[in-house]
């Protein structure tokens, strides 16, 4: 892909993936949090 | 020297201190709490980007390229971790960090740190480990500044560094943390605009991806491999696992960037900042090492490889761009030179001065302290920077693993282990610190093939676990501090009695009372 190795695509590209698919699963997993609310 | 570029600069900084003027406007200065935590009332959109812009400092456009132009693709290791740093940071400490914080009344991350595990031991340690490793890595930006501006401007060095360093401090006085995430704010985009710009170009002169990787591939296979340039690093997995965790699980760890937590609006303003920290990053992180690749390509005999990106922009952008692109730079400095210097100042002020030296200092004197501090500062560096400059990538990769190994788990621990103590912090403190910088001054790196950010990080870990909890009868969490942990593990508003037991002014007074009654049992 691209031209590169198979090992280097996966770094490229796959660390951006993994990264942007833990973004997603905080923001499901944390929804409750906005019950925090104000406190000042 | 050209008279656009220049132009474009000028026109720069005198939107970064309109801006810090316009800080200072709000009251940001009047008191601590405004002055170091912006009155804790930052939103996520901007707690993200000065988060992000904070730790992606000179680094990026200068180490960051020299590293790829050396290694090749091999470097993208360091961006695959930095990717994801701001979100992991935000996910797993923010919202607690916060909200303990809040509970303990702490402005600074060492005082944090001192509430969470009591003992002036804790501050002392890592209050003196925090002012000389961030005042270590504030070095590195003033280098990057003055190298990066003498070429653009065609200035002579000396000067090019008095010039970038007397705007960094000069704005960090103006206003405090508000006026540094709010510039911070505005240089993140210039600096998305002005990497995006030279990737762009980059990738248009040498006929796009694919065809990049083919000509590479010509030059030398090894640069498109993932361990480097003559597979310098094949099978070192334990360096790998070092550049993927500096800027990640070490990013807990750095006092400057936790503070971030600290002053934002709420506890749950870390869910939407974790979101556009990806965001930016995605946009940014890899693009100084892939021009740094690119410039194999476009400059091949390049004389000094830290100024691959600046050669890169000269090249290919016409003036006006250059300007731009230039402005991204001394933004990226800026911004992380003003945060060191703010954090470094506000440790200085308030976790030694204070704590040590003049317990009843009012908040004047230590905003003086904090002043005088980064003044020294400055002036100290301008004189290392220009008599002997270290390498930019070298500073700030052995600056944030200590800071890393140091402080990542004694920040994590703090709000997810209740057996976490005060001894098992000290050690892990002393242990990171110790091990990594042992790990690089020994040359271990090469013979162990780990890298000192991951010997560091294992000491440090196993010190607070070990220690913990060999230590529990001897040194148990004290109650009070329990309580608090329970309270920000819940979800929802803080009760108003709680920020009271942490009173740091009655403390010395609570525990002369305390050591009484344990007297007067006897």
């Amino acid at each position: 892909m691209f031209g590169l190795p198979l090992s280097t695509f996966l770094l490229v590209f796959g660390f951006p993936l993994f990264w942007i698919l833990y973004t997603i699963g905080f923001l499901l997993l944390s929804r409750s949090w906005e019950r925090d609310g104000e406190e000042r | 020297m050209n008279a656009t570029v220049i132009a474009f600069l000028v026109l720069y900084y005198v939107v970064v201190l309109g801006i810090g003027f316009w800080a200072m406007r709000q009251g940001a200065s009047e008191d601590l709490e405004g002055f170091l935590l912006g009155g804790r009332d930052v939103g996520p959109l901007v707690t993200a980007l000065t988060l992000q812009s904070t730790s992606m400092s000179g680094y990026m456009f200068l180490g960051a390229g020299s590293l790829a132009y050396t290694t090749g693709y091999w470097s993208l290791w360091f961006a695959a971790g930095d990717i994801g740093g701001g979100v992991l940071n935000l996910s797993v400490i923010g919202r607690r960090m916060r909200k303990l914080s809040q509970v303990m009344g702490s402005l600074t991350a060492i005082e944090y740190l001192e509430g969470r595990y009591p003992s002036s031991a804790t501050r002392l340690i890592a209050a003196s480990l925090s002012v000389f490793l961030l005042a270590f890595y504030v070095l590195a930006q003033f280098i990057a500044g003055g190298k990066g501006m003498a070429l653009v401007t065609g200035l002579d060095y000396s000067w090019a560094l008095l010039i970038a360093l007397s705007i960094i401090i000069i704005y960090t006085f103006l206003g405090g943390y508000l006026a540094v995430a709010y510039t911070d704010f505005f240089q993140s985009l210039v600096m998305i605009v002005g990497v995006v710009w030279i990737l762009a170009a980059a990738l248009a002169h040498v006929g796009g991806f694919t065809a990049a990787n083919h000509a590479l591939a010509a030059i030398d296979p090894t640069i498109l491999s993932i361990w480097g340039r003559g597979l310098g690093f094949e099978g070192q997995w334990g360096v790998v696992a070092g550049a993927v965790l500096v800027f990640s699980a070490g990013y807990m760890g750095w006092p400057h960037v936790v503070t971030r937590h600290m002053a934002m609006r709420r506890p749950a303003t870390a869910r939407l900042a974790g979101a556009y920290a990806t965001g930016w990053n995605l946009l940014f992180v890899s693009s100084p090492y892939l021009v740094g690749i690119l410039a194999i390509l476009i400059l091949p005999s390049l004389d000094d490889p830290e100024l691959a990106l600046i050669e890169v922009a000269r090249t290919l952008l016409p003036p006006a761009a250059t300007g731009i692109v230039m402005a991204a730079i001394m933004a990226a400095i800026m911004s992380t030179a003003d945060s060191l210097l703010l954090q470094t100042g506000s440790i200085a002020s308030r976790d030694l001065y204070e704590r040590f030296i003049n317990p009843k200092a009012s908040e004047r004197q230590m905003v003086l302290v904090s002043r005088l501090l980064i003044l020294a500062i400055g002036v100290i560096g301008y004189f290392v920077a220009l008599v002997e400059p270290p390498a930019v990538a070298f500073v700030v990769i052995f600056a944030t693993s200590v800071l890393g190994s140091a402080f990542a788990p004694a920040f994590v621990c703090a709000v997810w282990w209740k057996k976490a103590n005060t001894p098992g912090a000290i050690a892990s403190m002393v242990a990171g610190a110790v091990t990594s910088v042992a790990w690089e001054l020994a040359g271990l790196a090469t013979a162990t093939t780990l890298a000192p950010v991951t010997a560091g990080l294992a000491a440090s870990t196993l010190a607070i676990v070990v220690v913990s909890l060999a230590t529990q009868n001897m040194s148990p969490v004290p109650k009070h501090i329990l309580g608090a942990m329970e309270e920000t593990a819940r979800v929802g508003p803080i009760p108003e009695e709680m920020p009271a037991m942490f009173d740091f002014t009655l403390r010395p007074e609570a525990e002369e009372i305390e050591s009484m009654i344990r007297e007067g049992k006897k």
